[in-house]
């Protein structure tokens, strides 16, 4: 009786979980650098957008009179805000002298991104709020949700990953 | 014993032996707006596609079951429980097909398993992304209290006043596409990449046409390894997320048709929370949430209980402080129900 059971059951999860190995058995090894996507080591690719008040900024432009950039990939969704929270509350008081810029993906024009920052809250934040109007910074990058970039002087990457708390930043700061 | 009651004898369904189909069907009906809420398994950005635990009736030997919900978003709420909007112009929804099947095992015990297939689609002003993949399976044990179903048409003794009980155990396994998988971007997340395992109770009693029923459930996450975000390979860390909770109270009217078909209407609220995760033994600030929801369920069931076909809608509260950390959505539901 019980092999009329298990079959539809394991059918059923063989179905779902066919392809999706890496979740069903998550594996801990160290894969870094063995893909072509940005990681710490690389130079970051340079990139040109405006902020939600219409002023141009440059990467190396942000990195003339700072000791290093950090960047968090914004769509305005409540991991987000947890995030952006976190930031403001910690790394961002700690290190004036380090840009923290919002990349709002998501909004197509200045004046979306200018609207989507005020709804949430974050225009008159200490964040400069840059809007990536053809995403083509995000691809750049092979940014998404969440994803935190520190960038020094140098130009150098220093962590290229999700933000996940204050600590793993000020890691991250501390080394610029 | 009623006109009613009389009716439903002739056919070979009066008395006892009515109320095993009827409470089954009432119970599938709430299994169903309890599995509604289900908000950390339905965003595109914080993880989706948890599918419902099924209930067979007592008489059922095995069921199929086919589902669809349709969530839409509606701005969200912040760790403080503030209302936020959406990014302007967005236009996010998840789409969820849900297949289902239970088997008797025992005189009270069966098992279940759904997969959901998960479709998202994410409209913004710059990009227009949709993606299709599986979502979490859920595979469940349930037990039943009771031999003889307690459903009554009056109260006539305390025996009368005694409730139908299950206790179940589900286990939901990370069949979808998670942030850890071969996913580049959140707006393919179809999962939350963590095995979780459930314990639930829940009390149902049914006085005819009126049923009152509450269901408990607490689930633990397994913690994993992760190597990789969105397609980065990152420095290996141990993440486990936050404990569930949840709690739902149901309360149902059945109309009974000339024909003995019924037509059951129950109105569900619903709350959920879930803790913070944490990430190498460190909590994950943009973790934990809570959601509360009323829903309401229309369900239709022929003579002899075989068939089933459900109608529902579950909205979450937007109320300043009904939620926190987590998207506000409304979730249509339809499905139908084959019992063998």
């Amino acid at each position: 009786m019980y092999s009329k059971i298990a079959a539809p059951l394991m059918a059923l999860t063989l179905l779902a979980g066919c392809g999706m190995m890496d979740d069903m058995a998550p594996s801990g090894a160290d894969n870094r650098g063995s893909s072509a996507a940005l990681a710490v080591g690389d130079m970051a690719p340079e990139f040109t957008m405006p902020d939600i008040w219409g002023q141009t900024h440059t990467l190396s432009g942000q990195l003339a009179n700072k000791r290093g950039v950090v960047l968090y990939f914004a769509m305005w969704c409540p991991i987000c805000d947890s995030h952006m929270q976190s930031i403001m509350r910690g790394p961002l008081k700690n290190h004036p002298d380090v840009d923290f810029l919002i990349v709002d993906y998501v909004s197509g024009t200045v004046e979306g991104g200018k609207q989507a920052a005020m709804a949430g809250g974050y225009a008159q934040s200490p964040f400069i709020i840059l809007v990536d109007e053809r995403q083509k910074v995000m691809k750049s990058f092979g940014a998404t949700m969440g994803t935190t970039v520190v960038i020094g002087k140098d130009l150098v990457i220093r962590m290229i990953e999700d933000y996940k708390s204050q600590t793993q930043l000020e890691e991250a700061l501390a080394g610029l | 014993m009623n006109v009613r009651t009389h009716s439903l004898s002739r056919l070979g369904l009066g008395g006892r032996n009515v109320r095993p189909a009827l409470a089954g069907f009432v119970i599938a009906a709430l299994a169903l707006i309890c599995s509604a809420p289900a908000p950390a398994q339905a965003g595109s950005c914080c993880g989706g596609g948890g599918g419902a635990a099924l209930v067979l009736p007592k008489s059922g030997e095995w069921m199929l079951d086919v589902s669809f919900n349709m969530e839409v978003y509606d701005g969200y709420w912040n760790r403080e429980g503030k209302i936020l909007p959406d990014a302007p112009g967005s236009d996010l929804k998840q789409f969820r097909l849900n297949l289902g099947y239970a088997k008797r095992i025992a005189d009270r015990w069966q098992v279940s398993a759904v997969v959901p297939m998960v479709r998202n689609e994410n409209y913004y002003e710059n990009s227009r992304t949709t993606s299709f993949d599986t979502g979490d399976t859920t595979i469940s044990l349930l037990y039943e209290t009771f031999d003889v179903v307690t459903c009554v048409w009056s109260v006539e003794s305390l025996e009368d006043l005694v409730p139908a009980a299950y206790l179940g155990l589900v286990f939901t396994i990370p069949t979808g596409i998670s942030p850890f998988d071969d996913a580049e971007r959140s707006f393919d997340v179809t999962g939350r990449g963590f095995y979780r395992l459930d314990a639930s109770a829940s009390v149902e009693k049914t006085i005819w046409p009126w049923t009152l029923a509450f269901s408990y459930s607490y689930g633990i996450h397994m913690e994993r390894p992760v190597n990789r975000e969105y397609g980065h390979w990152v420095e290996p860390y141990n993440k486990r997320l936050g404990d569930r909770r949840s709690f739902s109270l149901s309360g149902g009217y059945t109309y009974f048709m000339e024909t003995d078909d019924t037509i059951t209407f129950t109105i569900s609220y619903s709350d959920l929370w879930e803790g913070t995760a944490m990430i190498g033994g460190e909590p994950d600030p943009a973790t934990g949430l809570r959601k509360r929801a009323v829903s309401g369920v229309l369900a239709f069931s022929n003579m002899d209980k075989s068939f089933m076909a459900k109608l529902g809608y579950s909205q979450a509260v937007k109320q300043e402080g009904w939620g926190e950390n987590f998207p506000i959505t409304d979730i249509v539901t339809a499905g139908v129900t084959y019992v063998f």
